[in-house]
């Protein structure tokens, strides 16, 4: 009996550890996720190391530097928007922009206050042609003038030289008044153009003031190259001037020839 | 001893190979339970992954990270140290107020230098008419110009041509006084203006600075168009001048033409 007690508890002994055996087999083969809900992983040591050092390096090798950047870039962000672009001096620079938009307007009704002062009827319309900043009005200029200040005078009235010289005077006269009426015209569009921007301005940002700037310039060229005409005209004008003066010396002088020519014959007649 | 091992090994016969079915369906749970990558995987496998990983985020992460933040640093040293350098820009706006300051007062001072020079009660008068600045002044202006240079002469005291001549350079020497005191006002809304501008620019900042620099280049173009202008008036008065001048020589001709008719009805009589 107590033989078969022993035998029948060997046998019992070797059917646990077969069957131990074989669920370890089991378990070892199992994935890891089965293995660690048993508890019972053998790789659990390596598995725990190696994700400790992933852990380890994830903190110093990525969490570090993302952290120091993130510092970087709020001091950047910070520097950007407190000393660089600051919105109360965007905002100052803009509501600049609408103060100057009143100034200008006043300014460009200031100009446009009425200055003509002709009380005669033929001066009052040459006047109003030549204030009235209309290009349209050029053609006018030639006929209003010619009314107030004559045409060329006839051939039997004087030598073709001096004919000459009036004609070119008259011209010149003429083209001067025709260029004062566009260069008024053109200062209008200018001025017109300069409150578009401005209006422009009131509204911009840093980012494209800098190519209203750079509009802005190509205007200022533009109005500059519209001066340098004018001058050029005032120039002619003049020159015009001084030709005549020059002219009228050179008739003096070969009026003064001829009348010692002929007073000399005289002399020399009455002597015989 | 040898008996016992025997028996340990009849046991595991018993196990295998007197029950089939029951080896069998262990198997088939040991097989169901393994899924296909973990039975290749292995130990190796697991510690080669880990030090993949890990040489990853040590190498590729860990560099680039490294590299972005050095580079994210420098940039930012370039902005704040040489690009927008905040000592430079507080300089920058003591240069302006110190500026204003030097020669601000000593502008407006010149500037407001008066330079009338009339001794007499009505050209004192007219002087100080176009010389104000004031845009409500200008419709005294004929009447004091008039007390200076006189009217147009009536019709019985000048020819039609003489009186309309007289006329125009009157009217195109007022219209251009008159400017210039149009002008003048003008001048000294835009030197208000500029001075605002500068105000403004020692309170601006990098990035508002282009802004006022586009206003600025707006008022330049407003001054120049305004320049254009007076170089209008003067190109009017000029041309008129050349005109008057060519006139008194249409006249001077006619004057001659007429003497030498009324000579020859004289002769001729003889």
């Amino acid at each position: 009996m107590k033989r078969w007690s022993l035998v029948g508890a060997w046998k019992l002994l070797l059917k646990t550890l077969a069957f131990a055996m074989t669920v370890a087999v089991v378990i070892v083969m199992l994935p890891s996720k089965a293995r660690s809900q048993l508890g019972l992983d053998p790789c659990c040591a390596i598995i725990s190391a190696g994700l400790s050092t992933i852990s380890n390096l994830l903190s110093s090798v990525v969490a570090k530097p993302l952290g120091q950047i993130q510092q970087i870039e709020q001091q950047s962000a910070n520097y950007e928007q407190q000393v660089v672009f600051p919105v109360s001096a965007i905002n100052q620079a803009r509501a600049m922009a609408m103060q100057s938009q009143g100034q200008f307007v006043q300014m460009r009704q200031i100009f446009h206050l009425p200055v003509a002062s002709a009380t005669l009827p033929t001066p009052q319309r040459l006047e109003q042609v030549l204030l009235s900043r209309n290009p349209g009005a050029v053609p006018q200029v030639t006929t209003n003038y010619g009314s107030l200040y004559g045409t060329v005078m006839p051939q039997t009235d004087a030598p073709q030289a001096v004919r000459d010289l009036v004609d070119m005077t008259d011209a010149e006269a003429q083209a001067a008044m025709k260029k004062a009426v566009e260069i008024d015209a053109l200062a209008d569009l200018e001025l017109q153009a300069a409150e578009q921007i401005n209006q422009q301005l009131q509204t911009s940002a840093p980012g494209n003031a800098a190519i209203l700037e750079a509009q802005t310039s190509a205007w200022l060229v533009r109005a500059h190259a519209y001066t340098q005409a004018a001058m050029a005209e005032l120039v002619r004008v003049r020159s015009i001037e001084l030709a005549n003066q020059g002219a009228q010396m050179k008739f003096s002088s070969a009026h003064t020839t001829t009348l010692h020519s002929t007073g000399s014959q005289m002399l020399q007649q009455g002597a015989h | 001893m040898k008996q016992r091992i025997k028996r340990t090994l009849g046991m595991f016969r018993l196990v295998s190979f007197r029950n089939p079915a029951r080896l069998l369906a262990m198997a088939l749970v040991v097989f169901f339970l393994v899924p296909s990558q973990a039975r290749a995987a292995g130990i190796g496998d697991i510690v080669s992954l880990l030090k993949s990983i890990t040489s990853t985020i040590q190498g590729a992460i860990g560099g680039a990270l490294s590299g972005i933040q050095m580079l994210n640093s420098n940039m930012n040293n370039f902005r704040q140290q040489t690009i927008w350098p905040l000592a430079a820009i507080n300089q920058a706006k003591g240069f302006v107020n110190s500026t204003r300051a030097q020669y601000g007062n000593l502008m407006s001072q010149v500037q407001g230098i008066k330079n009338n020079s009339a001794t007499l009660a009505s050209p004192t008068q007219l002087e100080s008419v176009f010389r104000n600045g004031q845009s409500g002044s200008i419709g005294q202006l004929p009447q004091v110009y008039t007390k200076v240079y006189a009217a147009v002469p009536p019709p019985t005291g000048a020819r039609p041509v003489q009186r309309d001549m007289m006329d125009m350079d009157d009217a195109l020497a007022m219209g251009s006084l008159k400017t210039t005191v149009l002008s003048d006002q003008t001048t000294q809304g835009m030197l208000a203006l500029a001075d605002q501008l500068e105000q403004q620019s020692a309170a601006a900042a990098p990035g508002s600075g282009p802004m006022l620099s586009a206003q600025a280049q707006v008022a330049d173009l407003e001054t120049q168009a305004y320049m254009a202008k007076m170089l209008a008036a003067e190109l009017r008065q000029d041309a008129a001048k050349l005109a008057h001048q060519n006139t008194l020589l249409k006249q001077s001709a006619a004057a001659t033409r007429n003497l030498q008719n009324r000579m020859q009805q004289v002769l001729s009589h003889q």
